[in-house]
């Protein structure tokens, strides 16, 4: 016997989700998954001077909006073939990161721990401290966290002037002039990022975090302050009695651009990681809209794609529409940035038991220690007064590629210019790969792959454990779907 | 002020002290023009704990608004909002989902007919039958109508519920339309910008709350407190403009001096919000795009923001600056004789005394075209 469900609204993701399941025999057979918002905005930046594209594709999401900013300044840049000054690309690296870290933060504490105050898990032991701690609302360390979130978000104040939607992040670097003061200003900031990571989410340094490099060296860092049990290790241990570890899996098969570019290349190395590290080749990267409310049953490179509404298309169920890196479907984000980078913990976590519901949430808990220690080594670079910014004369036509890490993975602007004005513009966003519909091959996409085969035993069990699978990785449907 | 317990509970209850919490509701009544008196009866006003139901519609929007909210330090959106009010129903926060989510809306909405608030985040698609934007199974607009017949007041947060924003510019795919256009026999008040600085939302929220009252608005349903004056008239740069000193080149040296944005296409001229005032970001000193020399592109004005190109230069309509005024102290080159100097001096006298006439004129006629602005309002 099959029986259909649809799931939405999805609260405390970013923008509007809907899953539909088709359930056999208790267990879910088919999974689509669909953004049921659309705006237009490839439609929208066509005709436009490309100089404009700073102030609209930001506001493709307010989540990610610094992503989209840089993503679009890149675009920009390689279209007029330049790059900022060290101290300009140092500015916008910690402006950046502070988005990054800050979403990790809001990710952890506002949207995904809130799942464990669920009345389902009542009877457990932990219940009445994971409620105290994480109610949505009203848990203790949901306030502790959105203090420091503020806090971090000060970074905005001094370098971007605004946020969410700066206007500071240009081709040609940032127009926020680093004097002294602001240098300072960042310093204590970081500390206090420092501080309340430290004591309340780790319990350990951050250094010791970062150089984790398996299971056991990671609780072995947290465990160092035992009462009372600082939020990571409180997740462990819920993790361990939820057993997250075996939910959610995906297709095992990661895409990152590489994020925050330095004079001795980014920081997170960019690749793909299907059984091994590749190269990127942007040529494999093709978007398909087989089953794309989306004109077009071709699969076509960004560079040449198509963004029409189609409304009547038999068997299309998502605005999404669905990238492949060599028609394989690739999940995205802190575990797959990780895990392409190369870094130990991450590869042993995938060694265990693959792309889940734990290995997600880990890697961004140790990407949140990894940035704060590369934002305080950016702040103790940057040069006083030095400048952060070049003119850009635009040429009046040609084409460009923007490509950057958001906190929810990869992310890229295409576009091309002719008479001054925009002519395409197509943006590849992190959740439009991992929340993909099918392509023309039949294959799900990574979200709808973490959901099939999940055994549903009853509706609670079932209601809680799709939440835990949907949240970890962390959707953003504002950009899925633009 | 006699001791109020209600008021130490409510400071504790938000994490704050007691100091803290007056200081804040002073600074919203300030933010609205009122007197420090108002802070006080804000604040009882919360700590009273009527708690007006809130549902928060999210249309075609970026969470951009919702976001800048949970920003606000002192005390954010969870903190304060939450506490003062009772959110039934929001995408972004809640704690339901699904079903359940819906029924909490049905329920709240049932239960305070006539007494909820709606607000508003994101532009209305009404192109294909609104299929662009679908919650629940049902279309933004049908649930706009719904929420909207037993609300006391709507408030459109954002520019893109407020007058359409990016969704409805340019060739406005989904044929997107602000909340106004859809809500035709209530008042809509409109909190502009992209997003809008939120002590605007707080402090009409705050009004709402305290005096049952709406904020006074301009012809745009906009509060007057926020949107009353053109950003050049308070921003810091304006002496250089009145100087004629411009960047005309990001990153040439004008730009790193925090000269004048006019010639970068700098909209403050014709936009009209208190950015310079409030500043973003809760640092201090000059966190606000102008203030970190990115120039305003009118993100809250219709017509402005999303339609005109960044690099065109704003119309002003108070007045428009010479490329470069005569230098007030001409360089007096050597071996100058008494005469000549004494006439330089003249000149210097007469041009100083003309830039004061142009100052205090300019002065009178954007008093004048401010006037107008209320008039027409």
């Amino acid at each position: 016997m099959s029986s259909k469900r649809i799931i939405g609204p999805i609260g405390r993701v970013e923008g509007d989700l809907e899953v539909t399941l088709t359930v056999e025999g208790g267990q879910v057979a088919r999974a689509e998954v669909n953004a049921p918002l659309y705006r237009g905005f490839e439609r929208i930046l066509q005709g436009r001077p490309a100089e404009d594209a700073l102030v609209v594709a930001p506001r493709i999401c307010g989540i990610c909006s610094v992503s989209q900013s840089v993503a679009a300044a890149r675009a920009l840049a390689s279209l007029a073939g330049i790059t900022p000054p060290p101290n300009g690309q140092l500015a916008i690296n910690l402006v950046h990161a502070a988005e990054n870290l800050a979403d990790h933060l809001t990710h952890f504490y506002v949207f995904f721990m809130p799942d464990f105050c669920d009345a389902f898990y009542s009877n457990a032991d932990w219940h009445d401290e994971t409620v105290r701690r994480y109610a949505a609302h009203r848990g203790e360390h949901i306030r502790h966290a959105l203090k420091i979130r503020a806090r971090l978000l000060h970074i905005m104040g001094q370098l971007a002037g605004k946020w969410p939607h700066s206007l500071a992040i240009r081709p040609g670097g940032i127009t926020t002039p680093v004097t002294t003061s602001v240098q300072h200003a960042l310093r204590y900031i970081l500390r206090d990022v420092r501080e309340f990571m430290e004591t309340r989410l780790f319990g350990a340094r951050l250094e010791a975090i970062v150089e984790a490099t398996d299971w056991v060296s990671l609780n072995a860092a947290m465990a160092q302050h035992l009462h009372p049990l600082p939020d990571a290790a409180w997740f462990l241990r819920l993790a361990e009695a939820c057993e997250l570890e075996a939910l959610g899996r995906g297709p095992d098969a990661w895409l990152s651009y590489g994020a925050y570019p330095g004079a001795d290349g980014n920081l997170f190395a960019g690749g793909t990681w299907q059984s091994g590290y590749h190269p990127l080749s942007l040529a494999a990267i093709t978007e398909d809209t087989a089953f794309s409310k989306m004109q077009g049953d071709t699969p076509l490179p960004p560079e040449r794609g198509k963004t029409h509404p189609e409304l009547n298309k038999p068997d299309a169920y998502s605005w999404c529409k669905a990238p492949r890196y060599r028609n394989q479907v690739m999940e995205t984000g802190a575990l797959a940035r990780q895990v392409v980078h190369g870094t130990q913990l991450a590869h042993e976590l995938v060694r265990r038991a693959g792309g889940n519901v734990l290995s997600r949430v880990v890697m961004r808990l140790w990407e949140m220690a990894r940035l704060a220690l590369a934002m305080e080594s950016w702040v103790n670079t940057l040069e006083p007064n030095a400048p952060g910014l070049l003119n850009t004369a635009l040429p009046s036509q040609g084409s460009g590629i923007g490509l950057t890490e958001a906190a929810r993975g990869s992310l890229g602007h295409w576009l091309s210019v002719s008479n001054e004005q925009i002519c395409l513009y197509q943006i590849v966003a992190p959740t439009t790969w991992n929340f993909s519909p099918r392509d023309h091959l039949g294959q799900a996409g990574a979200l709808e792959q973490a959901l099939e085969g999940l055994v549903l035993p009853d509706k609670d069990h079932n209601r809680i454990r799709l939440q835990h699978i949907i949240r970890s990785f962390d959707p953003c449907m504002a950009c899925t779907v633009h | 002020m006699p001791k109020d317990d209600s008021l130490d509970r409510i400071a504790e209850r938000l994490g704050l002290s007691r100091r803290a919490f007056l200081k804040f509701c002073t600074g919203v009544a300030a933010t609205l023009g009122l007197s420090s008196q108002a802070g006080v009866a804000m604040a009882q006003a919360v700590a009273a704990s009527r708690r007006p139901s809130v549902i928060w519609l999210s249309a075609q929007e970026c969470t951009g608004c919702t976001e800048s909210l949970l920003r606000a330090t002192h005390p954010t959106l969870e903190t304060l909002i939450l506490d003062m009010i009772s959110l039934d129903y929001s995408e972004t926060l809640m704690v339901a989902a699904g079903h359940d989510a819906e029924v909490a809306r049905h329920a709240a909405m049932k239960e305070n007919h006539g007494k909820y608030v709606v607000v508003v985040d994101g532009s209305i698609p009404t192109k294909d039958g609104g299929i662009y934007c679908k919650v629940a199974g049902k279309t933004m607009q049908e649930h706009l109508y719904e929420a909207a017949e037993g609300a006391a007041a709507i408030i459109a947060i954002g520019s893109c519920a407020s007058w359409g924003g990016v969704p409805a510019s340019g060739p406005n795919p989904t044929g997107a339309v602000p909340v106004s256009e859809i809500i035709k026999d209530k008042p809509v008040i409109n909190i502009p910008g992209c997003p809008p600085n939120p002590y605007n939302f707080l402090a009409t929220v705050m009004q709402l709350i305290t005096y049952g009252t709406v904020p006074e608005l301009d012809k745009e349903n906009r509060p007057k407190f926020a949107y009353g004056r053109l950003i050049h008239e308070n921003c810091e740069r304006r002496p250089h403009f009145d100087a004629g000193r411009f960047a005309t080149e990001f990153g040439d040296e004008g730009h790193r001096k925090g000269w004048c944005l006019y010639k970068l296409g700098c909209k403050g001229p014709e936009t009209y919000a208190n950015c310079p005032a409030i500043e973003f970001g809760d640092v201090g000193g000059g966190a606000w795009p102008v203030g970190v020399g990115a120039p305003c592109f009118g993100c809250t004005e219709k017509g402005v923001g999303f339609t005109k190109p960044l690099h065109e230069q704003a119309k002003v309509a108070t007045h428009t600056p010479p490329d470069m005024f005569p230098p007030v102290h001409p360089d007096v080159g050597q071996g100058v004789t008494p005469g000549a100097a004494a006439l330089v001096g003249a000149v210097a006298g007469a041009i100083l005394g003309g830039t004061a006439v142009t100052v205090r004129e300019l002065g009178r006629m954007e008093k004048q075209a401010h006037d107008e602005h209320d008039a027409s309002a």
